[in-house]
Formats: structure tokens, C-alpha cells, sequence
């Protein structure tokens, strides 16, 4: 082993157990020393089970079958306990609220240094440096990790990693569940605690190693592991994997939407820009002319259906709830206007009332004071059946309400509660799956499905219901480009097609601007921007004030032309230069 | 909104600020007190202290979550010790076969209100105590690490379920779940849309938990060590001499016969 790998993994096969598939078949790989390490690929595709092996999880931990040779600075983590390396290695799991085991903060962040033995005087100085690091010094230390916002908790996870000042650092998708501005804080923590510019003691860890689905933070990477069909597709820097658009496609992982635009432009590869900057020196370059006037006025072109009659009226609007304290402010005065096939976005960074605010159009939850008309009569008219069969709710996680043995049970579910029985409940259903594209999965275990097709599993089930709305919270997170692209299709066909009202609770802003019309912003229980999306971010300081960041091709045109309304999309984008060649 | 889910009420009061093991022989006393003496009367006064405790620290809340066992112990303890107990005294009630002397009703009622003392201090401690103290001062008591690691852990997962079920209820009553009413058997069906999501999500969570903590170095049994133990107080001393002197007193004036029927 070269002393400037920090980890490296010779000849690995490994299965879950003699039954199951193999999920990695042969590979070799290093993870560079002193560097990012991104690893890329799509979901089911292995990146968990790889980063489980970097601290020797898997074999120690998960037996499994396994073979091959993991070594880490000499040591064989074949043969190791990972809790023997934990001083050396530190992992970041994906799910946060599983990996907090403190009962306040600080308990939290000595864990770690705790079962290391670290001297509790020498603890709290890790504990001053860590949670300083993760930009969390600001809360009270005595609050339990359970009262903190997703973002907050997830940063508490790498305090605690971090304060047991590891060599190498494994995250697992750490902001996929992050509002824009907490995926920033979480990436600049990241390289501050790589270069640890925090006083004194420990330098921070030499290398890191981070799974992601968003393409953006790996072209921030030094390096990029791609897995594709159980091994190593590509590694490399940024610059030679994430140029080449057929090989990420076939590996489901999403392409640089610089990539896409000017290779349709005729760009050669060696030469396409992966950052806005980038493009910017190409374009002058290469002489493009860019001009966005030819670019639509409204939504782009294919997104958003015709509006019709009001659908939902909000008037003042508040809901607060209780603490020990005093009552929490969620939502407060929010006056709204929802019509009839309309496909709006709301967003806003975590915790400023989003979830809160699709409740109540809902009626999940009443609100404290003002009016919810849904129709023009009051949400409160109508029993929780008819408001069920009005308006789908799709959760999140589509494990917090999969049970059934079967998919098709599964999805006959909503719609049997609803009344539906016989053959129209079999025709409903029949035709829901037909919409996913999952007929041929209608009698497997929904259990045994990945997660895009449990997802559309939840989806199925409400569009049984043949709702005229349905609320999305955060329906795509954990899914891969690929899965994500299919289902976000869907959905718009559903609203262009059907007049399906949508209202769609996101942080990823290449989703809004692709796919929704009309944007809602919240901030603090507010809803403080209502209007087009292209309005929306075609001013980059409002965007700013509300920690909003918009996608890379506006971005470039903020560069290029800010006085001018932005392109939203790749397409948009080629038009804007020329056209495609 | 976790926060409503989980016992301790964020306050800052004098038995907030109290250490748990010194808070636990208060306690004690208390439950000394209810236990040593039988008449009524005198438990009364520890019963009176707990709900004051109680309701003082902003215990409302838990008091209410458990009001229907409270009661529930209270009724059925007066009417099942009579028919354990020898009569005495004046005959207070004569229904056919059924005769209720004064003795009976008075021990009754003693153990009644030693019962919900129990109760009420117990609310006490959960209601002002974190969980962190708990899990330290169990620590620094003796306890095992491994024990006082998975009471905590215990302690901090359960309104993260709680929290779950919550998610679920919701998602399910979206769908138009009827949650309630109807036959055992349908109320029975009506569950299981709940539960399986609520074990599934239990589960996975063990499982990364379980693999998060050996790689955040977790060793049951290998050495550690402690950061932030609790430091007794003045205050703490104080009550813990208190305590100690009233469970003493009380144990000796029981024995000379003080308080009984």
C-alpha cells in the first residue's frame, strides 16, 4: 500500500448472506490521503455497503460473505473491530436520528471521547472546538439533541464524530435531508474541519469520504469514485468523471447540468465546464453569444397546466403549539390562493413552517386562528373521508405507512376506506399501478421494493383515491437521478394531463425550477415570496436573503446577463446560446 | 415537538435544580413516610406533599397523562382491601351480605393514598429530572455502565417512537385509515396499519444504531471515561440530612406506635 492511500480494499466481494445477491463483486480500489473522496452511483448500487467496509463495519460488524482485503494505515480491517479503530476512522451514518445516542448536546459530542477514554478536561476543550466547527455554539448545550431541526441534529452527528478527532471522516449522505443554506453550512464545515481553522489542538482529518446524489458536491470533490453494477465504474478526479455524460447516465447518477447543456451545444468533452465560472471563461471564449430574450416570460416550456376555479383559500392563517416555555409560532398570518391545477413549490430552509402549512391544508392539523376554504367551504365542514378523497397526503419516508402484504393491497388501501369496493376498487388500482408503471410488481412484498419503487408504491396508493390534489413533502429524497427524473415526470404528466393540483414541499431548487410554475417561500411561519418561479430567481439577492440557491444554469446567466430574466433549464439554456449543434 | 412527548418539564425550579440522588432520598422519604404509618390521616400529609411537589414544578401534564391509573388504583384499592381485611369498629354500611366496618374503610384509604403517593413522587422525579441526570446519577450510585447506557438509550428513544407513530397516525389517517370505533376485532385490524410502519422504522433504527455506536468506538465493557459528573450541591446535602432524619423518626415512632389503626 502506497502511504498516500488512506484506505484501499483489494479484490472485495461481499453478499449480505449465501441467499442474497452480490451487492460488490471484485473491487479494488484507494481512497487518496488528503483529499475529498466523492462516491457516486445509483441507489441499490452499493455506496452504503462500500463506505460500511472503510472502517471495517462490514466484515467485523456484518459478518455477511465476505472476501477480499481491507487495509487502513497498515491495519487490516478484516480482522479488526471497528470500535478499535474509531479513534482513527469516524463514520457518519445516513440516518441522524438513529445516531444520536446523548441526552443534551454536550453529552452528545463526549460520547465518542468518552468511550475513547479521553480525559474529561481535555473533553471539554474537544467540545468547545467541535461545536464550534459544526456551527452549533450558539444553542444552549443543555438541550436534548431531540428538540434540534433535521439540520441542526445532523451537525450535531459530525460534532460528535469529529470531537474524537478521526484521521479520515465517512459521511453517508449528509445533506440529503439539508435545506440549501444547511447543505452550504454542512459542506464549508466539512472542508473547515478538513483544514480545522478553529484554535489550536487537532488539525482536522486528512482525508474525508462522502456519498451524495446531489452532482453539484461532488464537483466540489478532489476525487470521485463511481459504482456502477456491483463495482468501480470510474475514479478519478471531477474534471475526467463528471464530463463524461454517457458513462454517468449509465451508471444513474445524475450529469453536471453544465455538462449537458454545452455538449448539446457542441462543446468538445475535455473542454466542458462544471461550474458557472467555468462556463462563463467558455463562453467568452468560444465566442457563444448569449441572449435570453428568447426565453418564455412564464413557467418553461411543457411545465404547468391551465389554472382553474379556486381550489383553496388561506385567510391570516396561524397555528402555534405548546412547549413548557412558551407556545411555538409554526405558521403565522400566511393569506394564500390555491387553484385548481396549479403546481407550486414550496419552499423555504427547515423550520420555517412548510410541513406545517401543508398540514393544514390537509385538516392533519386545525389551525389556531384564520380560515382554511377548501372548495369555498370550510376544511372544518368536511369529515376527515371527504377531505381524504379530495386531497392526497405523500409523505417523506413511504415507510412510515407501507403495511400490506402485497402492492396491490397495499394501494387498495386509501381507496377501500374511501368506499371503493369490487371491481371498481380492482379497476382503481389496476390503473394507479399502471400510472407508476408498477403492474408488474402488483403482487410482490412492498418491503422487498428499493426505495423509488416504495415511493411510487405511496404515490399509487393516494392516486387510487383519485384525489384533485396531492401534497408532496420532500418526495424525492434518497432517490438517484434516475429514479428522481421518472418520478418527477410522472408527476408533472399527472398535473399537465389530468389537472392534478400539486403542492410540493422541496429544498431542491433544480426540482422547482424544472417542474413548478409558481414558488411559495416561507421563512419564520411566513410566507414571505407567492409568485412565478422564474421571478423568483431571477434576483440573486433575494434569493440571498431567503437562503435560497438557485440551479447552475441560472446561476451562469446571473453572471452573464443579472438584469435580465434567467433561463430555469438545460433546454432553456441551449436556446439561449444558440441552440443546440 | 418532541418535547411535549417526553416527561421532564423544562423549568428552572428548586427541584429542577436539586441533584437526582439527593432528589431521590427526598423522594424516599416521602415514600417512607406513606409506607411506615397506616392511618389515613397521617399519609395524607406526605400525599398532600407529593401533589404540591407535583403541581409546583409544572407536573400538570404528567399528572394528567396518568390521572385514569390514579384513579383507577385509588377506587379499586378501596374496594378490594376491605374484603382482605378483618372488620372493626362501627358498622359504616349493611347491604345484604356486604357489611363495611369503620376499620376497614380507614385502612382502605390508607393504602389508597400510599399507592398514589408512590405515583405522585415518582412524577415528581421524572418531571424534573433530564434524562442525562438520571442515566449520571444512576452512575454515580454504583450502577453499572452498561445498565445506566441502556436505561438512557431507552429513555431517549421513546419519543423518538412516539414521534414515528405520530408520522404514521398521520400518513395512515391521510389515507382515509379509520383509527377507533368499532368491534375489538376491527379496532384490532384497524392497528395493524399502524404497527407494522412503527416496528419497521423501531427496526431499522436499532440497526444503525447499533452499527453507529460501535463506530462512534462504543465498548460495553472496556474502559471509559466520564465527562461532566454531578457535584453535590449545599442544598443537596442538606435535603439528603433532612430526609435521612424524617425516615429515621418516622420508622422509630411507627414502631412505638404512632399512626397505626
Amino acid at each position: 500500500m502506497s502511504a498516500d492511500q488512506a484506505i484501499t480494499l483489494a479484490d472485495v466481494t461481499f453478499a449480505y448472506g449465501p441467499d442474497d445477491p452480490t451487492v460488490l463483486e471484485g473491487v479494488d480500489l484507494a481512497i487518496p490521503r488528503g483529499a475529498v473522496t466523492v462516491i457516486v452511483g445509483a441507489s441499490g448500487g452499493g455506496k452504503s455497503t462500500l463506505l460500511s467496509m472503510l472502517n471495517g463495519l462490514i466484515p467485523s460488524f456484518i459478518s455477511g460473505e465476505f472476501t477480499g482485503s481491507i487495509t487502513a494505515a497498515g491495519t487490516d480491517l478484516t480482522t479488526t473491530r471497528t470500535n478499535r479503530v474509531a479513534d482513527q476512522i469516524g463514520m457518519v451514518l445516513q440516518d441522524y436520528e438513529a445516531q444520536l445516542f446523548g441526552t443534551s448536546i454536550t453529552a452528545e459530542v463526549a460520547f465518542g471521547p468518552e468511550n475513547l477514554g479521553v480525559d474529561p478536561v481535555e473533553i471539554d476543550a474537544r467540545i468547545d472546538r467541535a461545536l464550534a466547527l459544526a456551527d452549533l455554539d450558539t444553542i444552549d448545550r443543555r438541550r436534548p439533541p431531540s428538540s434540534l431541526s433535521g439540520g441542526q441534529k445532523q451537525r450535531l452527528v459530525i460534532a460528535g464524530v469529529a470531537a474524537m478527532e478521526p484521521r479520515v471522516m465517512i459521511l453517508d449522505e449528509p445533506t440529503s435531508d439539508l435545506d440549501p443554506a444547511g447543505t452550504e453550512a454542512l459542506l464549508s464545515v466539512l472542508q473547515r474541519v478538513r483544514t480545522a481553522d478553529v484554535d489550536g489542538g487537532w488539525a482536522g482529518p486528512e482525508t474525508v469520504v462522502m456519498v451524495t446524489h446531489a452532482v453539484e458536491e461532488a464537483i466540489g470533490a478532489d476525487h470521485i469514485i463511481m459504482l456502477a453494477d456491483g463495482g468501480v465504474a470510474a475514479s478519478g478526479p471531477p474534471a475526467a468523471v463528471l464530463r463524461d455524460a454517457a458513462a454517468l447516465r449509465a451508471a444513474r447518477v445524475g450529469v453536471p447540468p453544465l455538462v449537458t447543456a454545452f455538449d448539446a451545444l457542441g462543446v468538445e468533452q475535455a473542454a466542458l465546464p462544471l461550474t458557472p465560472r467555468a462556463a462563463e471563461t467558455l463562453i467568452e471564449t468560444a465566442g457563444f453569444t448569449y441572449d435570453p430574450r428568447v426565453l418564455p416570460v412564464g413557467a418553461p416550456a411543457e411545465t404547468g397546466a391551465d389554472t382553474g376555479a379556486e381550489l383553496f383559500a388561506l385567510e391570516g392563517v396561524r397555528y402555534e403549539y405548546p412547549t413548557d416555555r412558551e407556545p411555538v409560532i409554526a405558521v403565522d398570518a400566511v393569506d394564500l390562493q390555491i387553484d385548481r391545477g396549479a403546481f407550486i413549490a414550496l419552499i423555504g430552509h427547515n423550520g420555517s413552517g412548510k410541513s406545517t402549512l401543508s398540514k393544514l391544508l390537509h385538516g392533519l392539523l386545525d389551525p389556531t386562528a384564520g380560515t382554511v376554504t377548501l372548495d369555498g367551504a370550510p376544511l372544518g365542514s368536511y369529515s376527515a373521508t371527504e377531505r381524504g378523497r379530495r386531497i392526497g397526503y405523500v409523505f417523506q419516508n413511504p415507510d412510515h405507512q407501507l403495511f400490506a402484504e402485497t402492492v396491490r393491497d397495499e394501494v387498495a388501501f386509501g381507496p377501500s376506506n374511501f368506499g371503493y369496493s369490487g371491481d371498481d376498487l380492482d379497476a382503481r388500482v389496476s390503473a394507479a399501478l399502471e400510472t407508476v408503471d408498477l403492474s408488474p410488481l402488483a403482487d410482490e412484498d412492498p418491503f422487498k421494493l428499493s426505495r423509488g419503487q416504495r415511493q411510487r408504491v405511496a404515490l399509487a396508493g393516494i392516486l387510487a383515491t383519485d384525489p384533485r390534489c396531492i401534497i408532496f413533502d420532500e418526495p424525492t429524497t434518497g432517490l438517484d437521478a434516475t429514479q428522481h427524473r421518472q418520478f418527477m415526470q410522472l408527476v408533472g404528466r399527472l398535473n399537465r394531463t389530468e389537472g392534478l393540483t400539486v403542492i410540493m414541499i422541496t429544498h431542491d431548487m433544480e426540482t422547482v425550477a424544472r417542474y413548478a410554475p409558481r414558488a411559495v417561500v416561507m421563512d419564520a411561519g411566513r410566507v414571505v415570496f407567492d409568485g412565478n418561479t422564474r421571478a423568483l430567481f431571477s434576483d440573486p439577492d433575494r434569493l440571498a436573503r431567503y437562503q435560497l440557491r438557485a440551479p447552475q444554469v441560472t446561476q451562469l446567466a446571473h453572471r452573464l446577463a443579472p438584469e435580465m430574466p434567467p433561463p430555469l433549464t438545460e433546454r432553456e439554456l441551449i436556446a439561449a446560446l444558440g441552440g443546440s449543434r | 415537538m418532541s418535547q411535549a412527548y417526553a416527561p421532564f418539564v423544562d423549568r428552572d425550579t428548586l427541584v429542577h435544580r436539586l441533584d437526582p440522588r439527593a432528589k431521590l432520598v427526598g423522594i424516599s422519604a416521602l415514600f417512607v413516610l406513606a409506607y411506615v404509618f397506616s392511618n389515613p390521616v397521617v399519609i395524607a400529609v406526605p400525599a398532600l406533599i407529593s401533589l404540591a411537589l407535583v403541581l409546583s414544578v409544572g407536573g400538570y401534564r404528567n399528572l394528567r397523562r396518568v390521572r385514569v391509573i390514579v384513579i383507577a388504583l385509588f377506587v379499586v384499592g378501596f374496594v378490594v382491601w376491605p374484603v382482605f381485611l378483618a372488620p372493626g369498629g362501627a358498622v359504616l354500611l349493611a347491604v345484604g351480605p356486604v357489611i363495611l366496618t369503620e376499620r376497614e374503610v380507614f385502612i382502605a384509604l390508607g393504602r389508597s393514598l400510599r399507592i398514589v403517593t408512590f405515583i405522585l413522587g415518582g412524577l415528581v422525579f421524572i418531571s424534573t429530572t433530564t434524562t442525562e441526570e438520571l442515566v449520571r446519577g444512576l452512575r454515580q450510585l454504583g450502577v453499572p455502565y452498561p445498565i445506566c447506557f441502556a436505561v438512557g438509550t431507552a429513555l431517549r428513544l421513546f419519543p423518538t417512537f412516539i414521534g414515528a407513530a405520530g408520522t404514521v397516525r398521520q400518513a395512515q389517517a391521510a389515507r382515509g385509515a379509520d383509527l377507533g370505533g368499532g368491534s375489538i376485532r376491527a379496532r384490532l385490524r384497524g392497528f395493524i396499519p399502524l404497527l407494522i410502519p412503527v416496528f419497521m422504522t423501531a427496526f431499522r433504527n436499532i440497526q444503525t444504531q447499533s452499527m453507529a455506536l460501535e463506530a462512534r468506538g462504543f465498548d460495553p465493557m472496556g474502559g471509559r471515561s466520564f465527562y461532566g459528573d454531578l457535584r453535590f450541591q449545599r442544598r443537596d446535602w442538606a435535603l439528603t440530612l433532612v430526609s435521612v432524619g424524617v425516615m429515621i423518626t418516622a420508622t422509630l415512632a411507627a414502631l412505638g406506635g404512632f399512626g397505626r389503626i
